[in-house]
């Protein structure tokens, strides 16, 4: 029923009759698979409302974008791209976890699971390699507010990512202990589908923190908030 | 939308032990709801001791050598954030949100039992961490609870050091546990009523809590956002909201941030948070009136419509704390307006609770003074923020004793008003037994007329000019002799509202001790809460069997029924009539 109807409802009428009989009958979402909903909707604002303060900072005067000049580092952001590369090899990983479930294969599911949480460790590694780059190249957090947030943003989603490596610990953990497929379907296919949100949200990173100094102003004045 | 839980899992619920698998690591929903609001309400009263603290010295000022400058500062901001975020939130979305939506909504916990678990425990370390700030170095910030920047991380702020730090540091913990509890509320909510259980046969307090919650998931990332940020410009000397700035002669390093941006974000969390308080309280104030009033609540559906407007209205008027900040006029304009559209579903619940005594057949019982208590309050407070949501009124009277007095009334007093009647009203429920009446009512006109003899002459002091978090008004031309004598007043006003609260305090210590066991359902309550087979409810709470729901929770005083309430698990045909007083089939 839509949100309308059940608003719409007239609780104060008595029941109608055969209504108690057709309970029950409703299709039946599990509680983790509405609870990631609400969690990724959460986690979505959480990043939203930095991206509103990034772009309008960056129309500050001091405000150097970390690419467009020859020698500013993302300018050639290949670095970037063999992470990107790295963490969708590791929702790929994750995805066919849930077919190896869905055909009931446990050594696949168990194998591909494997992969996920060492290639998410991977992309964690490499992220902390990218921040080391800069680093060298004297682009510390302080030094810029650009750079303040491209440290705040990536360390913020390695964090969700680490945090769901936990709970895919968990999810694993439980599995071993009784073997029981059936009942963790929901649990992983959760863990796959907050893999591929965090894929995704990395991919607006990506795309967010490096782009020229005329981009941000076109998307600062396409938000009203140049 | 309507999910409704077929699964009942007795076989999986598993009950713990020993004492400390019991009370302490408790999963159980209703534990870990006095866990909760026994936390809240001890740090509830430390903020109370702080406001004495600080009535002490604007009443009397000079006479309490221990209370500096740097102190007063530190007691306001202190009492300012517990209040609204480690008593106001936690005891109603943490305490009774976690005991009643299980109970309400008739499942056997929340849907993630250990996660609701970890969420006391996070805010428990909130509260020590936030507690830890009385006893670093410089003391715990001073920086008021908006905690604007640039001033609260600078020199010469008290507790400009650890203790903002731990401020944010404790703020982002209580998020943190915030969200987990919040996550299990609305998914219990959502996905495991029990059968007949629909949405719209829910009581108001869980449709409160159930907007409150998700208000909160979506409005608590702004602040842990300017936590964040704030505590790299504190800690790492980012430039987030710090702007170009010499600091005691010294120019410092940061360069360019907005200090107006942290006001956003701030306020994006703040007002929508005045509602996490609020709606909670407004669902749970419709029950009491309606159970102890005997009359089904007028308007039920306008009721839940004007809670989810509220909510939604809510996230677009944040602005109208920062008339003063400077804006684009067109912005003032703006937000001026939508202030004002969130009076009228505001109003739209006053004139129900209102109509729902009318002809009702009204016992005076405790919870039910604080009721009534709370809708003079509550008017009371929203009348001035109408006035202060127009900008040309706002600006004179903005950090005046005005505001103080307007936030008091309405997000102060008034769900402190309700929170006493829930504790009264359910307090049989919790433990077996009543508290005792007589010292309730001592408690209620303490409190109400006490309470009024504060903030109203306060209104007074803010036309007179009065500013808000003033360590001193020394010599100030402008303002008479007789708002001093006012402010002694008003302290005075103040300890004995304090001191009625040792009345609650002790009547509740005595009735735990040697209070008589109270009879089952003692008010005579339509809702599933109060219908568990064991009162008060023992782990995995309905027996063998979840119940089944076939009428809403307001059936009171049904026409021609033998009694004058029928709970929301009994079905038509077991209804017992007067003879020939069968009710029609229509609605009335
Ligand atoms: C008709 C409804 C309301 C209107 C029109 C309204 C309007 C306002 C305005 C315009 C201010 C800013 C005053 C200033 O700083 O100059 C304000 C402050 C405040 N309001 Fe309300 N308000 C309403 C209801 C509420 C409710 C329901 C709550 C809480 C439950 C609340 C809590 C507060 C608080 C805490 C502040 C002070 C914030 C600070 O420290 O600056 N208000 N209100
Ligand atoms: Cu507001």
């Amino acid at each position: 029923m839509s949100w309308f109807g059940i608003l719409s409802e007239k609780p104060w009428l008595p029941e109608a009759q055969g209504t108690a009989a057709q309970w029950g009958r409703t299709a039946y979402t599990p509680a983790v698979k509405i609870s990631l909903r609400f969690l990724l909707g959460i986690i979505s604002v959480f990043f939203m409302l930095f991206f509103v303060t990034f772009i309008s900072r960056s129309q500050y005067d001091d405000f150097l974008a970390l690419a467009g000049e020859p020698w500013q580092p993302f300018t050639h952001s290949w670095r970037l791209w063999i992470n990107s590369g790295v963490l969708v090899l590791a929702s790929v990983a994750m995805q066919n976890a849930v077919y190896a479930l869905r055909r009931d294969q446990s050594l696949r599911l168990l194998c591909s699971l494997a992969a996920g949480a060492l290639l998410a460790m991977l992309f964690i590694i490499l992220q902390i390699s990218v921040w080391q780059f800069l680093q060298a190249m004297g682009y510390g957090v302080a030094a810029n507010p650009a750079n303040s947030y491209f440290y705040i943003l990536t360390g913020l989603h390695a964090l969700h990512l680490l945090g769901g490596l936990v709970a895919l610990g968990r999810v694993v953990n439980s599995l071993r202990r009784d073997g029981d497929l059936q009942n963790r379907h929901a649990a992983i296919e959760a863990c796959a589908l907050y893999w591929h949100y965090l894929l995704g949200l990395w991919l607006v990173l990506f795309f967010m923190l490096t782009r020229t100094p005329e981009t941000y102003a076109l998307i600062a004045a396409a938000c009203g908030l140049g | 939308m309507t999910h409704i839980a077929i699964a009942d899992q007795t076989a999986h619920l598993h009950h713990p032990k020993t004492f400390i698998g019991k009370y302490i690591w408790s999963q159980d929903h209703k534990v870990i709801a006095i866990q909760y609001s026994v936390t809240a309400i001890f740090v509830g009263l430390i903020a109370l001791l702080l406001s004495v603290l600080m009535r002490l010295q604007l009443g009397f000022p000079g006479q309490f050598n221990f209370i500096t400058p740097d102190a007063y500062l530190q007691f306001v901001t202190m009492h300012g954030m517990i209040m609204v975020i480690y008593l106001l939130t936690a005891l109603l979305l943490g305490g009774f949100g976690n005991y009643l939506i299980p109970l309400m909504v008739g499942t056997r916990d929340m849907v993630f039992p250990y996660l609701n678990m970890l969420s006391y425990w996070f805010y428990l370390v909130s509260v020590i961490v936030l507690m830890s700030s009385f006893f670093v170095t410089g003391g715990p910030t001073g920086a008021g609870w908006t905690l604007y920047p640039p001033q609260s991380i600078l020199a010469g702020t008290p507790g400009a050091g650890s203790g903002i730090v731990l401020m944010l540091l404790s703020l982002a913990i209580f998020i943190v546990a915030f969200t987990m509890g919040g996550l299990n509320y609305v998914t219990t909510i959502f996905q495991a009523r029990t059968r007949g259980m629909t949405l719209m046969r829910m009581p108001l307090t869980i449709w409160g809590i159930l907007t409150a919650t998700i208000l909160g998931l979506l409005a608590f990332p702004a602040l842990l956002v300017s936590a964040i940020m704030m505590l790299f410009d504190a800690t790492l000397g980012t430039s987030f909201f710090m702007p170009a700035i010499v600091s005691l002669g010294e120019p410092l390093n940061h360069e360019g941030g907005s200090p107006i941006l942290f006001q956003h974000l701030f306020w994006f969390f703040g007002h929508p948070e005045v509602y996490i308080v609020a709606l909670p309280a407004f669902g749970m104030v419709s029950d009491v009136l309606s159970v102890h009033a005997r009359k089904n609540i007028f308007g039920y559906r306008m009721m839940v419509w004007a809670i989810v407007i509220i909510g939604g209205l809510s996230f677009i008027v944040w602005a109208h704390h920062m008339y003063v900040s400077g804006m684009n006029p067109y912005f003032g304009f703006f937000f001026a307006t939508t202030t004002l559209i969130i009076a009228v579903p505001t109003a739209i619940k006053v004139y129900n609770w209102v109509l729902t005594l009318w002809k009702g057949n009204i016992h005076l019982t405790v919870p039910m003074l604080f009721a009534i208590g709370f809708i003079f309050t509550f008017t009371h407070g929203g009348l001035s923020g109408l006035f202060l949501g127009n900008v040309v009124v706002d600006l004179p009277l903005s950090d005046t004793f005005f505001v103080v007095a307007h936030f008091h009334m309405v997000m102060g007093v008034s769900p402190i008003m309700v929170l006493f009647a829930a504790l009264y009203h359910w307090f049989p429920l919790v433990s077996g037994k009543q508290l005792h009446t007589g010292l309730g009512k001592l408690h209620f006109w303490g409190t109400f007329l006490g309470t009024y003899a504060i903030y109203l002459p306060m209104h007074y002091l803010g036309f007179l000019g009065v500013p808000r978090r003033y360590y001193a008004l020394g010599d100030t031309s402008f303002i008479p002799e007789s708002a001093h004598v006012l402010n002694e007043d008003i302290t005075i006003a103040a300890i004995i509202v304090a001191l009625f609260q040792l009345v609650f305090v002790a009547n509740v210590i005595w009735t735990l001790r040697s209070g008589p066991r109270s009879v089952r359902n003692p008010w005579g309550v339509a809702s599933l809460e109060w219908h568990t087979p064991d009162v008060p409810p023992v782990h995995g709470n309905w027996g063998d069997a979840l119940p089944t729901v076939h009428r809403w929770a307001y059936d009171y005083s049904v026409p021609g029924a033998k009694q004058d309430f029928i709970p929301q698990h009994v079905a038509e045909e077991d209804v017992e009539y007067e003879a020939g007083g069968r009710r029609s089939g229509e609605g009335e």
